[in-house]
């Protein structure tokens, strides 16, 4: 990639007026920089009012309102919020959405890793592997990837035959209380193609010289993976496990589609499948009990922004950025 | 008489047995892709309880019933509206979330700190309680039944995921690039456009594809900012296939989402192999 | 110049970013009025491909004889249909004329989402003679004409006549629920893997019909549930019982055929469901399938009514006439009836039902509403209160985990209770 070395003198340097140390002009907080900070977060500042921030407060605002989406908001304080916690449904979805992360983020970003790692070095039909294992991701949010699913996690179909192989027997996985969170977290797992993306993504940042002078020093695969690779994709482990998270707490799709079509029962069997969106747009959207949703979703923002802000203040044990100075020993 | 294996014998070894170890751990990930092209295959009714994986007489009944059209709608309608609106969005995230991220990433500037939280903080909202009052505001502003709500917030960065993503990119960039650009008298846009941005392609060509499969398979912004059959999108064509009033057409609907995987992955085929250009440090050494 | 560079690219960028944007605007459409007399109404329906057709039809004979009123139509599947249309009129959107259910009339009359038809009746747009069976009244909301029927259907027993052969019973009008049980159990004891039954203990509309042959009803008229916890807990302690002695289709077995329903997945051989649903089942399956009667409490009563898909009006149309001349067309026009045939239901008025000579299915269907119509089993229907789909969800949802074995019945009846307290008073 080229950067010109010698541009034009004619340039009028916009900074850095002639003499003063280029320096000064990067002072923290200086004018010029904040100037152009904005500048370049013009289109950011504009979405971020028009189309994000403006609903977030309105549905801020709801949340301590009882509005049926017809008649004006009326005001009702914390009820929503006291009702949220008489709620057994409520606690149900929360148990249902934090089982579901806890289980489906580690293995979901662990194959994606194993996978990206396993297909990081040049190779002949590079193309071909790396489309076919992004194909699920392509698939995945699709419609007929619920008729799939329950096509195969069905009794006698190939999962549960492949289960009885290692003793496990059902009368199929869906449409069974017990079983369809597994199915929920296979489909999630399966659709590892996204953060094997970025994974791959950021493996190929990672400069060879790093492991070849390793390999030189005689360091074994394990111990070049632990002291180069890992530190070197931290920002993009950071930003998958992050991301991963959030996505996980907000899953919605995916159990709709494994519940199957024929809606009107939110939850799936025995509500085992109640993750927290989909009671959330039940309750907004088919109960029309807006106010009590935007309470619900704040409480997730809440929930969520807890983890996010642990997650971010442990940045500094274990992430690793080039921009502050170089040295992986 | 050597029976050792010779370096390039063992090389070759290895890389079949890679070869042979990602084709099986391929069987496993693409056996539901498989099942899906071979319900296609097979006539309606027995696509919902059969267990077979291929169909016994595979008929092509479902994907001639795709050049009928739905309602008298061409199939290609909806390609072409799903391609305009996703084309379209990858142009605005790239554009907008790009500037946005190298805002935070490289300028130092008041509030930054304040901004790049808020801008996390609105990842972290289900969106299904922004959806009544985006809708009252593209209604107010009389752009329903457009595009527009569709596309506009692409080009606004609305989407932090993809901020966030340019972010960690830009970041794992050395200063020093910057620096000497700036001892070169380089301001801050040029050095987003000629040193940071094509540093950052494989972080691009993510967000593009991203953006692209996301665009094609978003299902409730077409439904909500659509009103007529003729602009509807891919995701809004599947469903058309099943009610519960209806018989089912369960053929015809993995047909057409088969179909729509084609140009998600040619989009995805096509750049992936710019995923592979990421020595990053080049600008840097000597 | 370098800044020059930045600059033209920039510029560059920001032309397409507006060409983008003046194409992405393209024509805005909705409803419109004009100078000249043409109008342009918005009708959305649910329903999928099949019924999207007919519908294309019919709007265009409509449009022929309507030369200055265009249709614009959209149509989703059910659930989809209400989340856009809940989302559009929340926004004062919401379409013109749109297809309803009788379920819902108090819920958006309440709100005054709905358009009065009354007006347009006494101006002579809308005619609400030569409806079937009293259907015209089916709209009418305290005074308030909210949607007129564009479709009948009634409740029956959709069965396997074979398998009830089998075991010796015939299903006839008048039957019992002890008939109707016996039959049943020996059914799921002859066979392995087919059972008597679906499990249908959570369907709020055939407790309705049992309530209904014991003089109560699911609503009543103010507004509440028109019957206690005991009747419930013996409603579903009664069904868990069958269940679990394998007459009726486990919750397990039923949940895993979805979307397929256990009788068109020949998983039981009856099923109580709305009659018309029988062209849909039937297509499923090859087995063949009829309709039954509902069975009695006392060898009469059956406590059917009819209910209707309806075709209602927006509060906030701009044009309540051509509203009006719409709905008159498509619930009277026979050339209408012809197209749609039973595909919305029996036909709502005679002309369109002499249109229209049912054949296969379809002729199932008419022959059973007839046979019930002569019998003098239709009633008046249950008023469905402002709510009243929230308690269907819940009855269905409950049930399903009581069925499941993740709660229990009097903890699940409690529930019902307070979640239709909920819905019923706000």
């Amino acid at each position: 990639m080229s950067h010109t070395q010698t541009p034009a003198r004619a340039v009028a340097p916009r900074d850095a007026a002639p003499g003063r140390p280029a320096a000064t002009a990067r002072r923290r907080g200086s004018g010029r920089e904040t100037l152009a900070g904005y500048l370049f977060l013009t289109p950011w500042c504009i979405g971020i009012l028009l189309l994000t921030l403006g609903p977030m407060l309105v549905s801020l605002y709801l949340s301590f309102t009882s509005y049926n989406l017809f008649d004006s908001p009326k005001w009702v304080g914390l009820r929503n919020f006291q009702d949220m916690f008489a709620d057994e449904r409520w606690w149900k979805s929360v148990r249902v959405t934090s089982v579901f992360v806890l289980v489906a983020t580690p293995i979901k970003l662990a194959v994606a890793l194993g996978v990206a790692l396993l297909l990081v070095r040049p190779r002949k039909g590079q193309a071909f592997y790396r489309s076919a294992f992004y194909a699920p991701s392509l698939i995945g949010a699709s419609v007929s990837v619920g008729i799939v699913w329950r096509a195969l996690f069905s009794q006698d179909a190939v999962v549960d035959q492949a289960g009885r192989l290692f003793g496990l027997h059902t009368d199929g996985w869906i449409g069974d209380p017990d079983w369809s969170m597994p199915t929920l977290v296979a489909l999630s797992v399966w659709q590892f193609g996204a953060p094997m993306v970025i994974f791959l993504a950021g493996l190929k940042q990672v400069p060879r010289e790093l492991y070849e002078a390793a390999e030189v020093d005689g360091a074994s695969a394990w111990r070049r993976f632990r002291s180069i690779t890992l530190p070197m994709i931290s920002p993009v482990l950071f930003f998958n496990l992050l991301l991963e998270i959030i996505h996980s707490f907000q899953v919605f799709t995916s159990a709709l589609v494994i519940a199957g079509p024929g809606g009107g029962q939110a939850g799936g069997p025995g509500g085992s499948l109640l993750v927290y969106t989909w009671y959330l747009y039940d309750q907004g959207f088919q109960q029309l009990r807006m106010g009590y949703a935007s309470a619900m979703a704040w409480m997730l923002l809440l929930g969520i922004a807890l983890v996010t802000a642990v997650l971010f203040r442990t940045q500094k044990l274990w992430v690793h950025y080039e921009e502050e100075g170089t040295g992986v020993r | 008489m050597t029976t050792t294996l010779t370096a390039s014998g063992r090389r070759n070894a290895r890389s079949v047995a890679w070869h042979l170890g990602a084709l099986a751990l391929l069987a496993v990930v693409l056996y539901p892709v498989v099942w899906v092209i071979g319900a296609s295959l097979k006539p309606g009714d027995q696509i919902i309880g059969s267990l077979q994986l291929l169909p016994g007489h595979p008929i092509a009944a479902n994907y001639r019933r795709l050049t009928e059209g739905i309602a008298d709608i061409p199939i290609y309608s909806f390609f072409v509206n799903s391609l305009f609106v996703a084309l379209g969005s990858v142009i605005g995230v790239l554009f907008s979330c790009s500037l946005a991220a190298y805002a935070f990433a490289r300028i130092r500037f008041a509030g930054r700190n304040l901004l790049f939280t808020l801008m996390i903080g609105t990842l972290l909202l289900p969106y299904h309680v922004l959806i009544i009052p985006q809708y009252v505001l593209f209604q107010k502003l009389g752009l329903i039944n457009t595009y527009v709500p569709l596309l506009l917030g692409k080009y606004l960065a609305v989407d932090a995921f993809f901020v966030f993503l340019m972010v960690q990119f830009m970041r794992n960039l050395p200063r020093e690039l910057d620096e000497a650009a700036r001892l070169d008298g380089c301001g801050h846009l040029r050095i987003y456009w000629s040193i940071v941005l094509p540093l950052c392609r494989p972080a691009l060509i993510t967000s593009a594809i991203f953006t692209f499969i996301w665009s094609w398979n978003d299902f409730l912004g077409p439904l909500l900012y659509l009103n007529e059959p003729e602009k509807y999108t891919v995701s809004l064509g599947l469903k058309m296939f099943i009610d519960q009033d209806s018989i089912a057409d369960y053929g015809g609907m993995v047909a057409m989402s088969l179909a729509a995987l084609v140009p998600v992955l040619l989009f995805f085929l096509a750049f992936q192999r710019y995923l592979v250009e990421g020595a990053a440090t080049s600008g840097l050494k000597g | 110049m370098n800044v020059r560079r930045s600059v033209r690219a920039l510029r560059t960028v920001g032309a397409a970013v507006v060409a983008l944007g003046l194409l992405a605007v393209g024509c805005g459409g909705g409803s419109g009025g004009s100078a000249d007399g043409k109008v342009t109404i918005r009708y959305s329906w649910w329903g999928a491909a099949d019924r999207a057709e007919l519908i294309k039809k019919t709007i265009t004979l409509f449009e022929k004889k309507h030369p200055n009123i265009t249709v614009k139509t959209d149509f989703q599947e059910y659930g989809d249909f209400w989340t856009k249309f809940n989302t559009q009129a929340a926004g004062g959107n919401a379409p013109d004329v749109f297809q309803n259910s009788v379920a819902f009339l108090r819920k958006y009359g309440e709100k005054n989402l709905l358009l009065d038809l009354n007006s347009q009746v006494k101006a002579g747009n809308l005619s609400l003679e030569d409806f079937r069976a009293g259907l015209e009244k089916a709209g009418d909301i305290d005074g308030k004409l909210l949607g007129v029927p564009v479709g009948g259907n009634t409740f029956a027993l959709v069965y396997n006549p074979a398998e009830f052969k089998k075991v010796g019973v015939t299903p006839r009008l008048g039957w019992t629920w002890d008939e109707y049980n016996t039959a049943v159990k020996k059914i799921s004891e002859a066979k392995d893997g087919l059972y008597g039954a679906s499990d249908n203990g959570g369907v709020m509309y055939l407790y309705d019909l049992y309530l209904r042959q014991h003089g109560k009803a699911f609503f009543t008229a103010d507004k509440t549930l028109g019957f206690t916890e005991d009747d419930l807990k013996q409603w579903w302690g009664d069904h868990l019982a069958a269940n679990k002695a394998g007459d009726l289709v486990p919750a397990k077995k039923s949940e895993q055929v979805k979307p397929k329903s256990s009788v068109s997945a020949d998983l039981s051989a009856s099923e109580f469901t709305w009659d018309n649903f029988l062209v849909r089942y039937g297509a499923e399956t090859k087995t063949a399938l009829a309709l039954a009667p509902i069975p009695t409490t006392d060898g009469k009563k059956t406590g059917q009514y009819i209910s209707s898909l309806m075709l209602s009006g927006s509060a906030r149309t701009k044009h309540p006439k051509e509203v009006a001349q719409f709905i008159d067309f498509m619930t009277h026009d026979p050339g209408v009836g012809k197209i749609m045939g039973y595909n919305r239901g029996v036909l709502p008025t005679n002309a369109q039902f002499d249109a229209y000579t049912p054949t296969g299915v379809d002729a199932q269907v008419a022959a059973y509403e007839k046979e019930v119509a002569a019998a003098g089993v239709i009633e008046p229907i249950t008023p469905h209160p402002a709510g009243a789909d929230v308690c269907e969800a819940s009855l269905l949802r409950i049930y399903g985990e009581i069925a499941q074995g993740t709660t229990s019945v009097d903890k699940g009846v409690s529930t019902f209770f307070s979640e239709a307290k909920t819905a019923l008073g706000s």
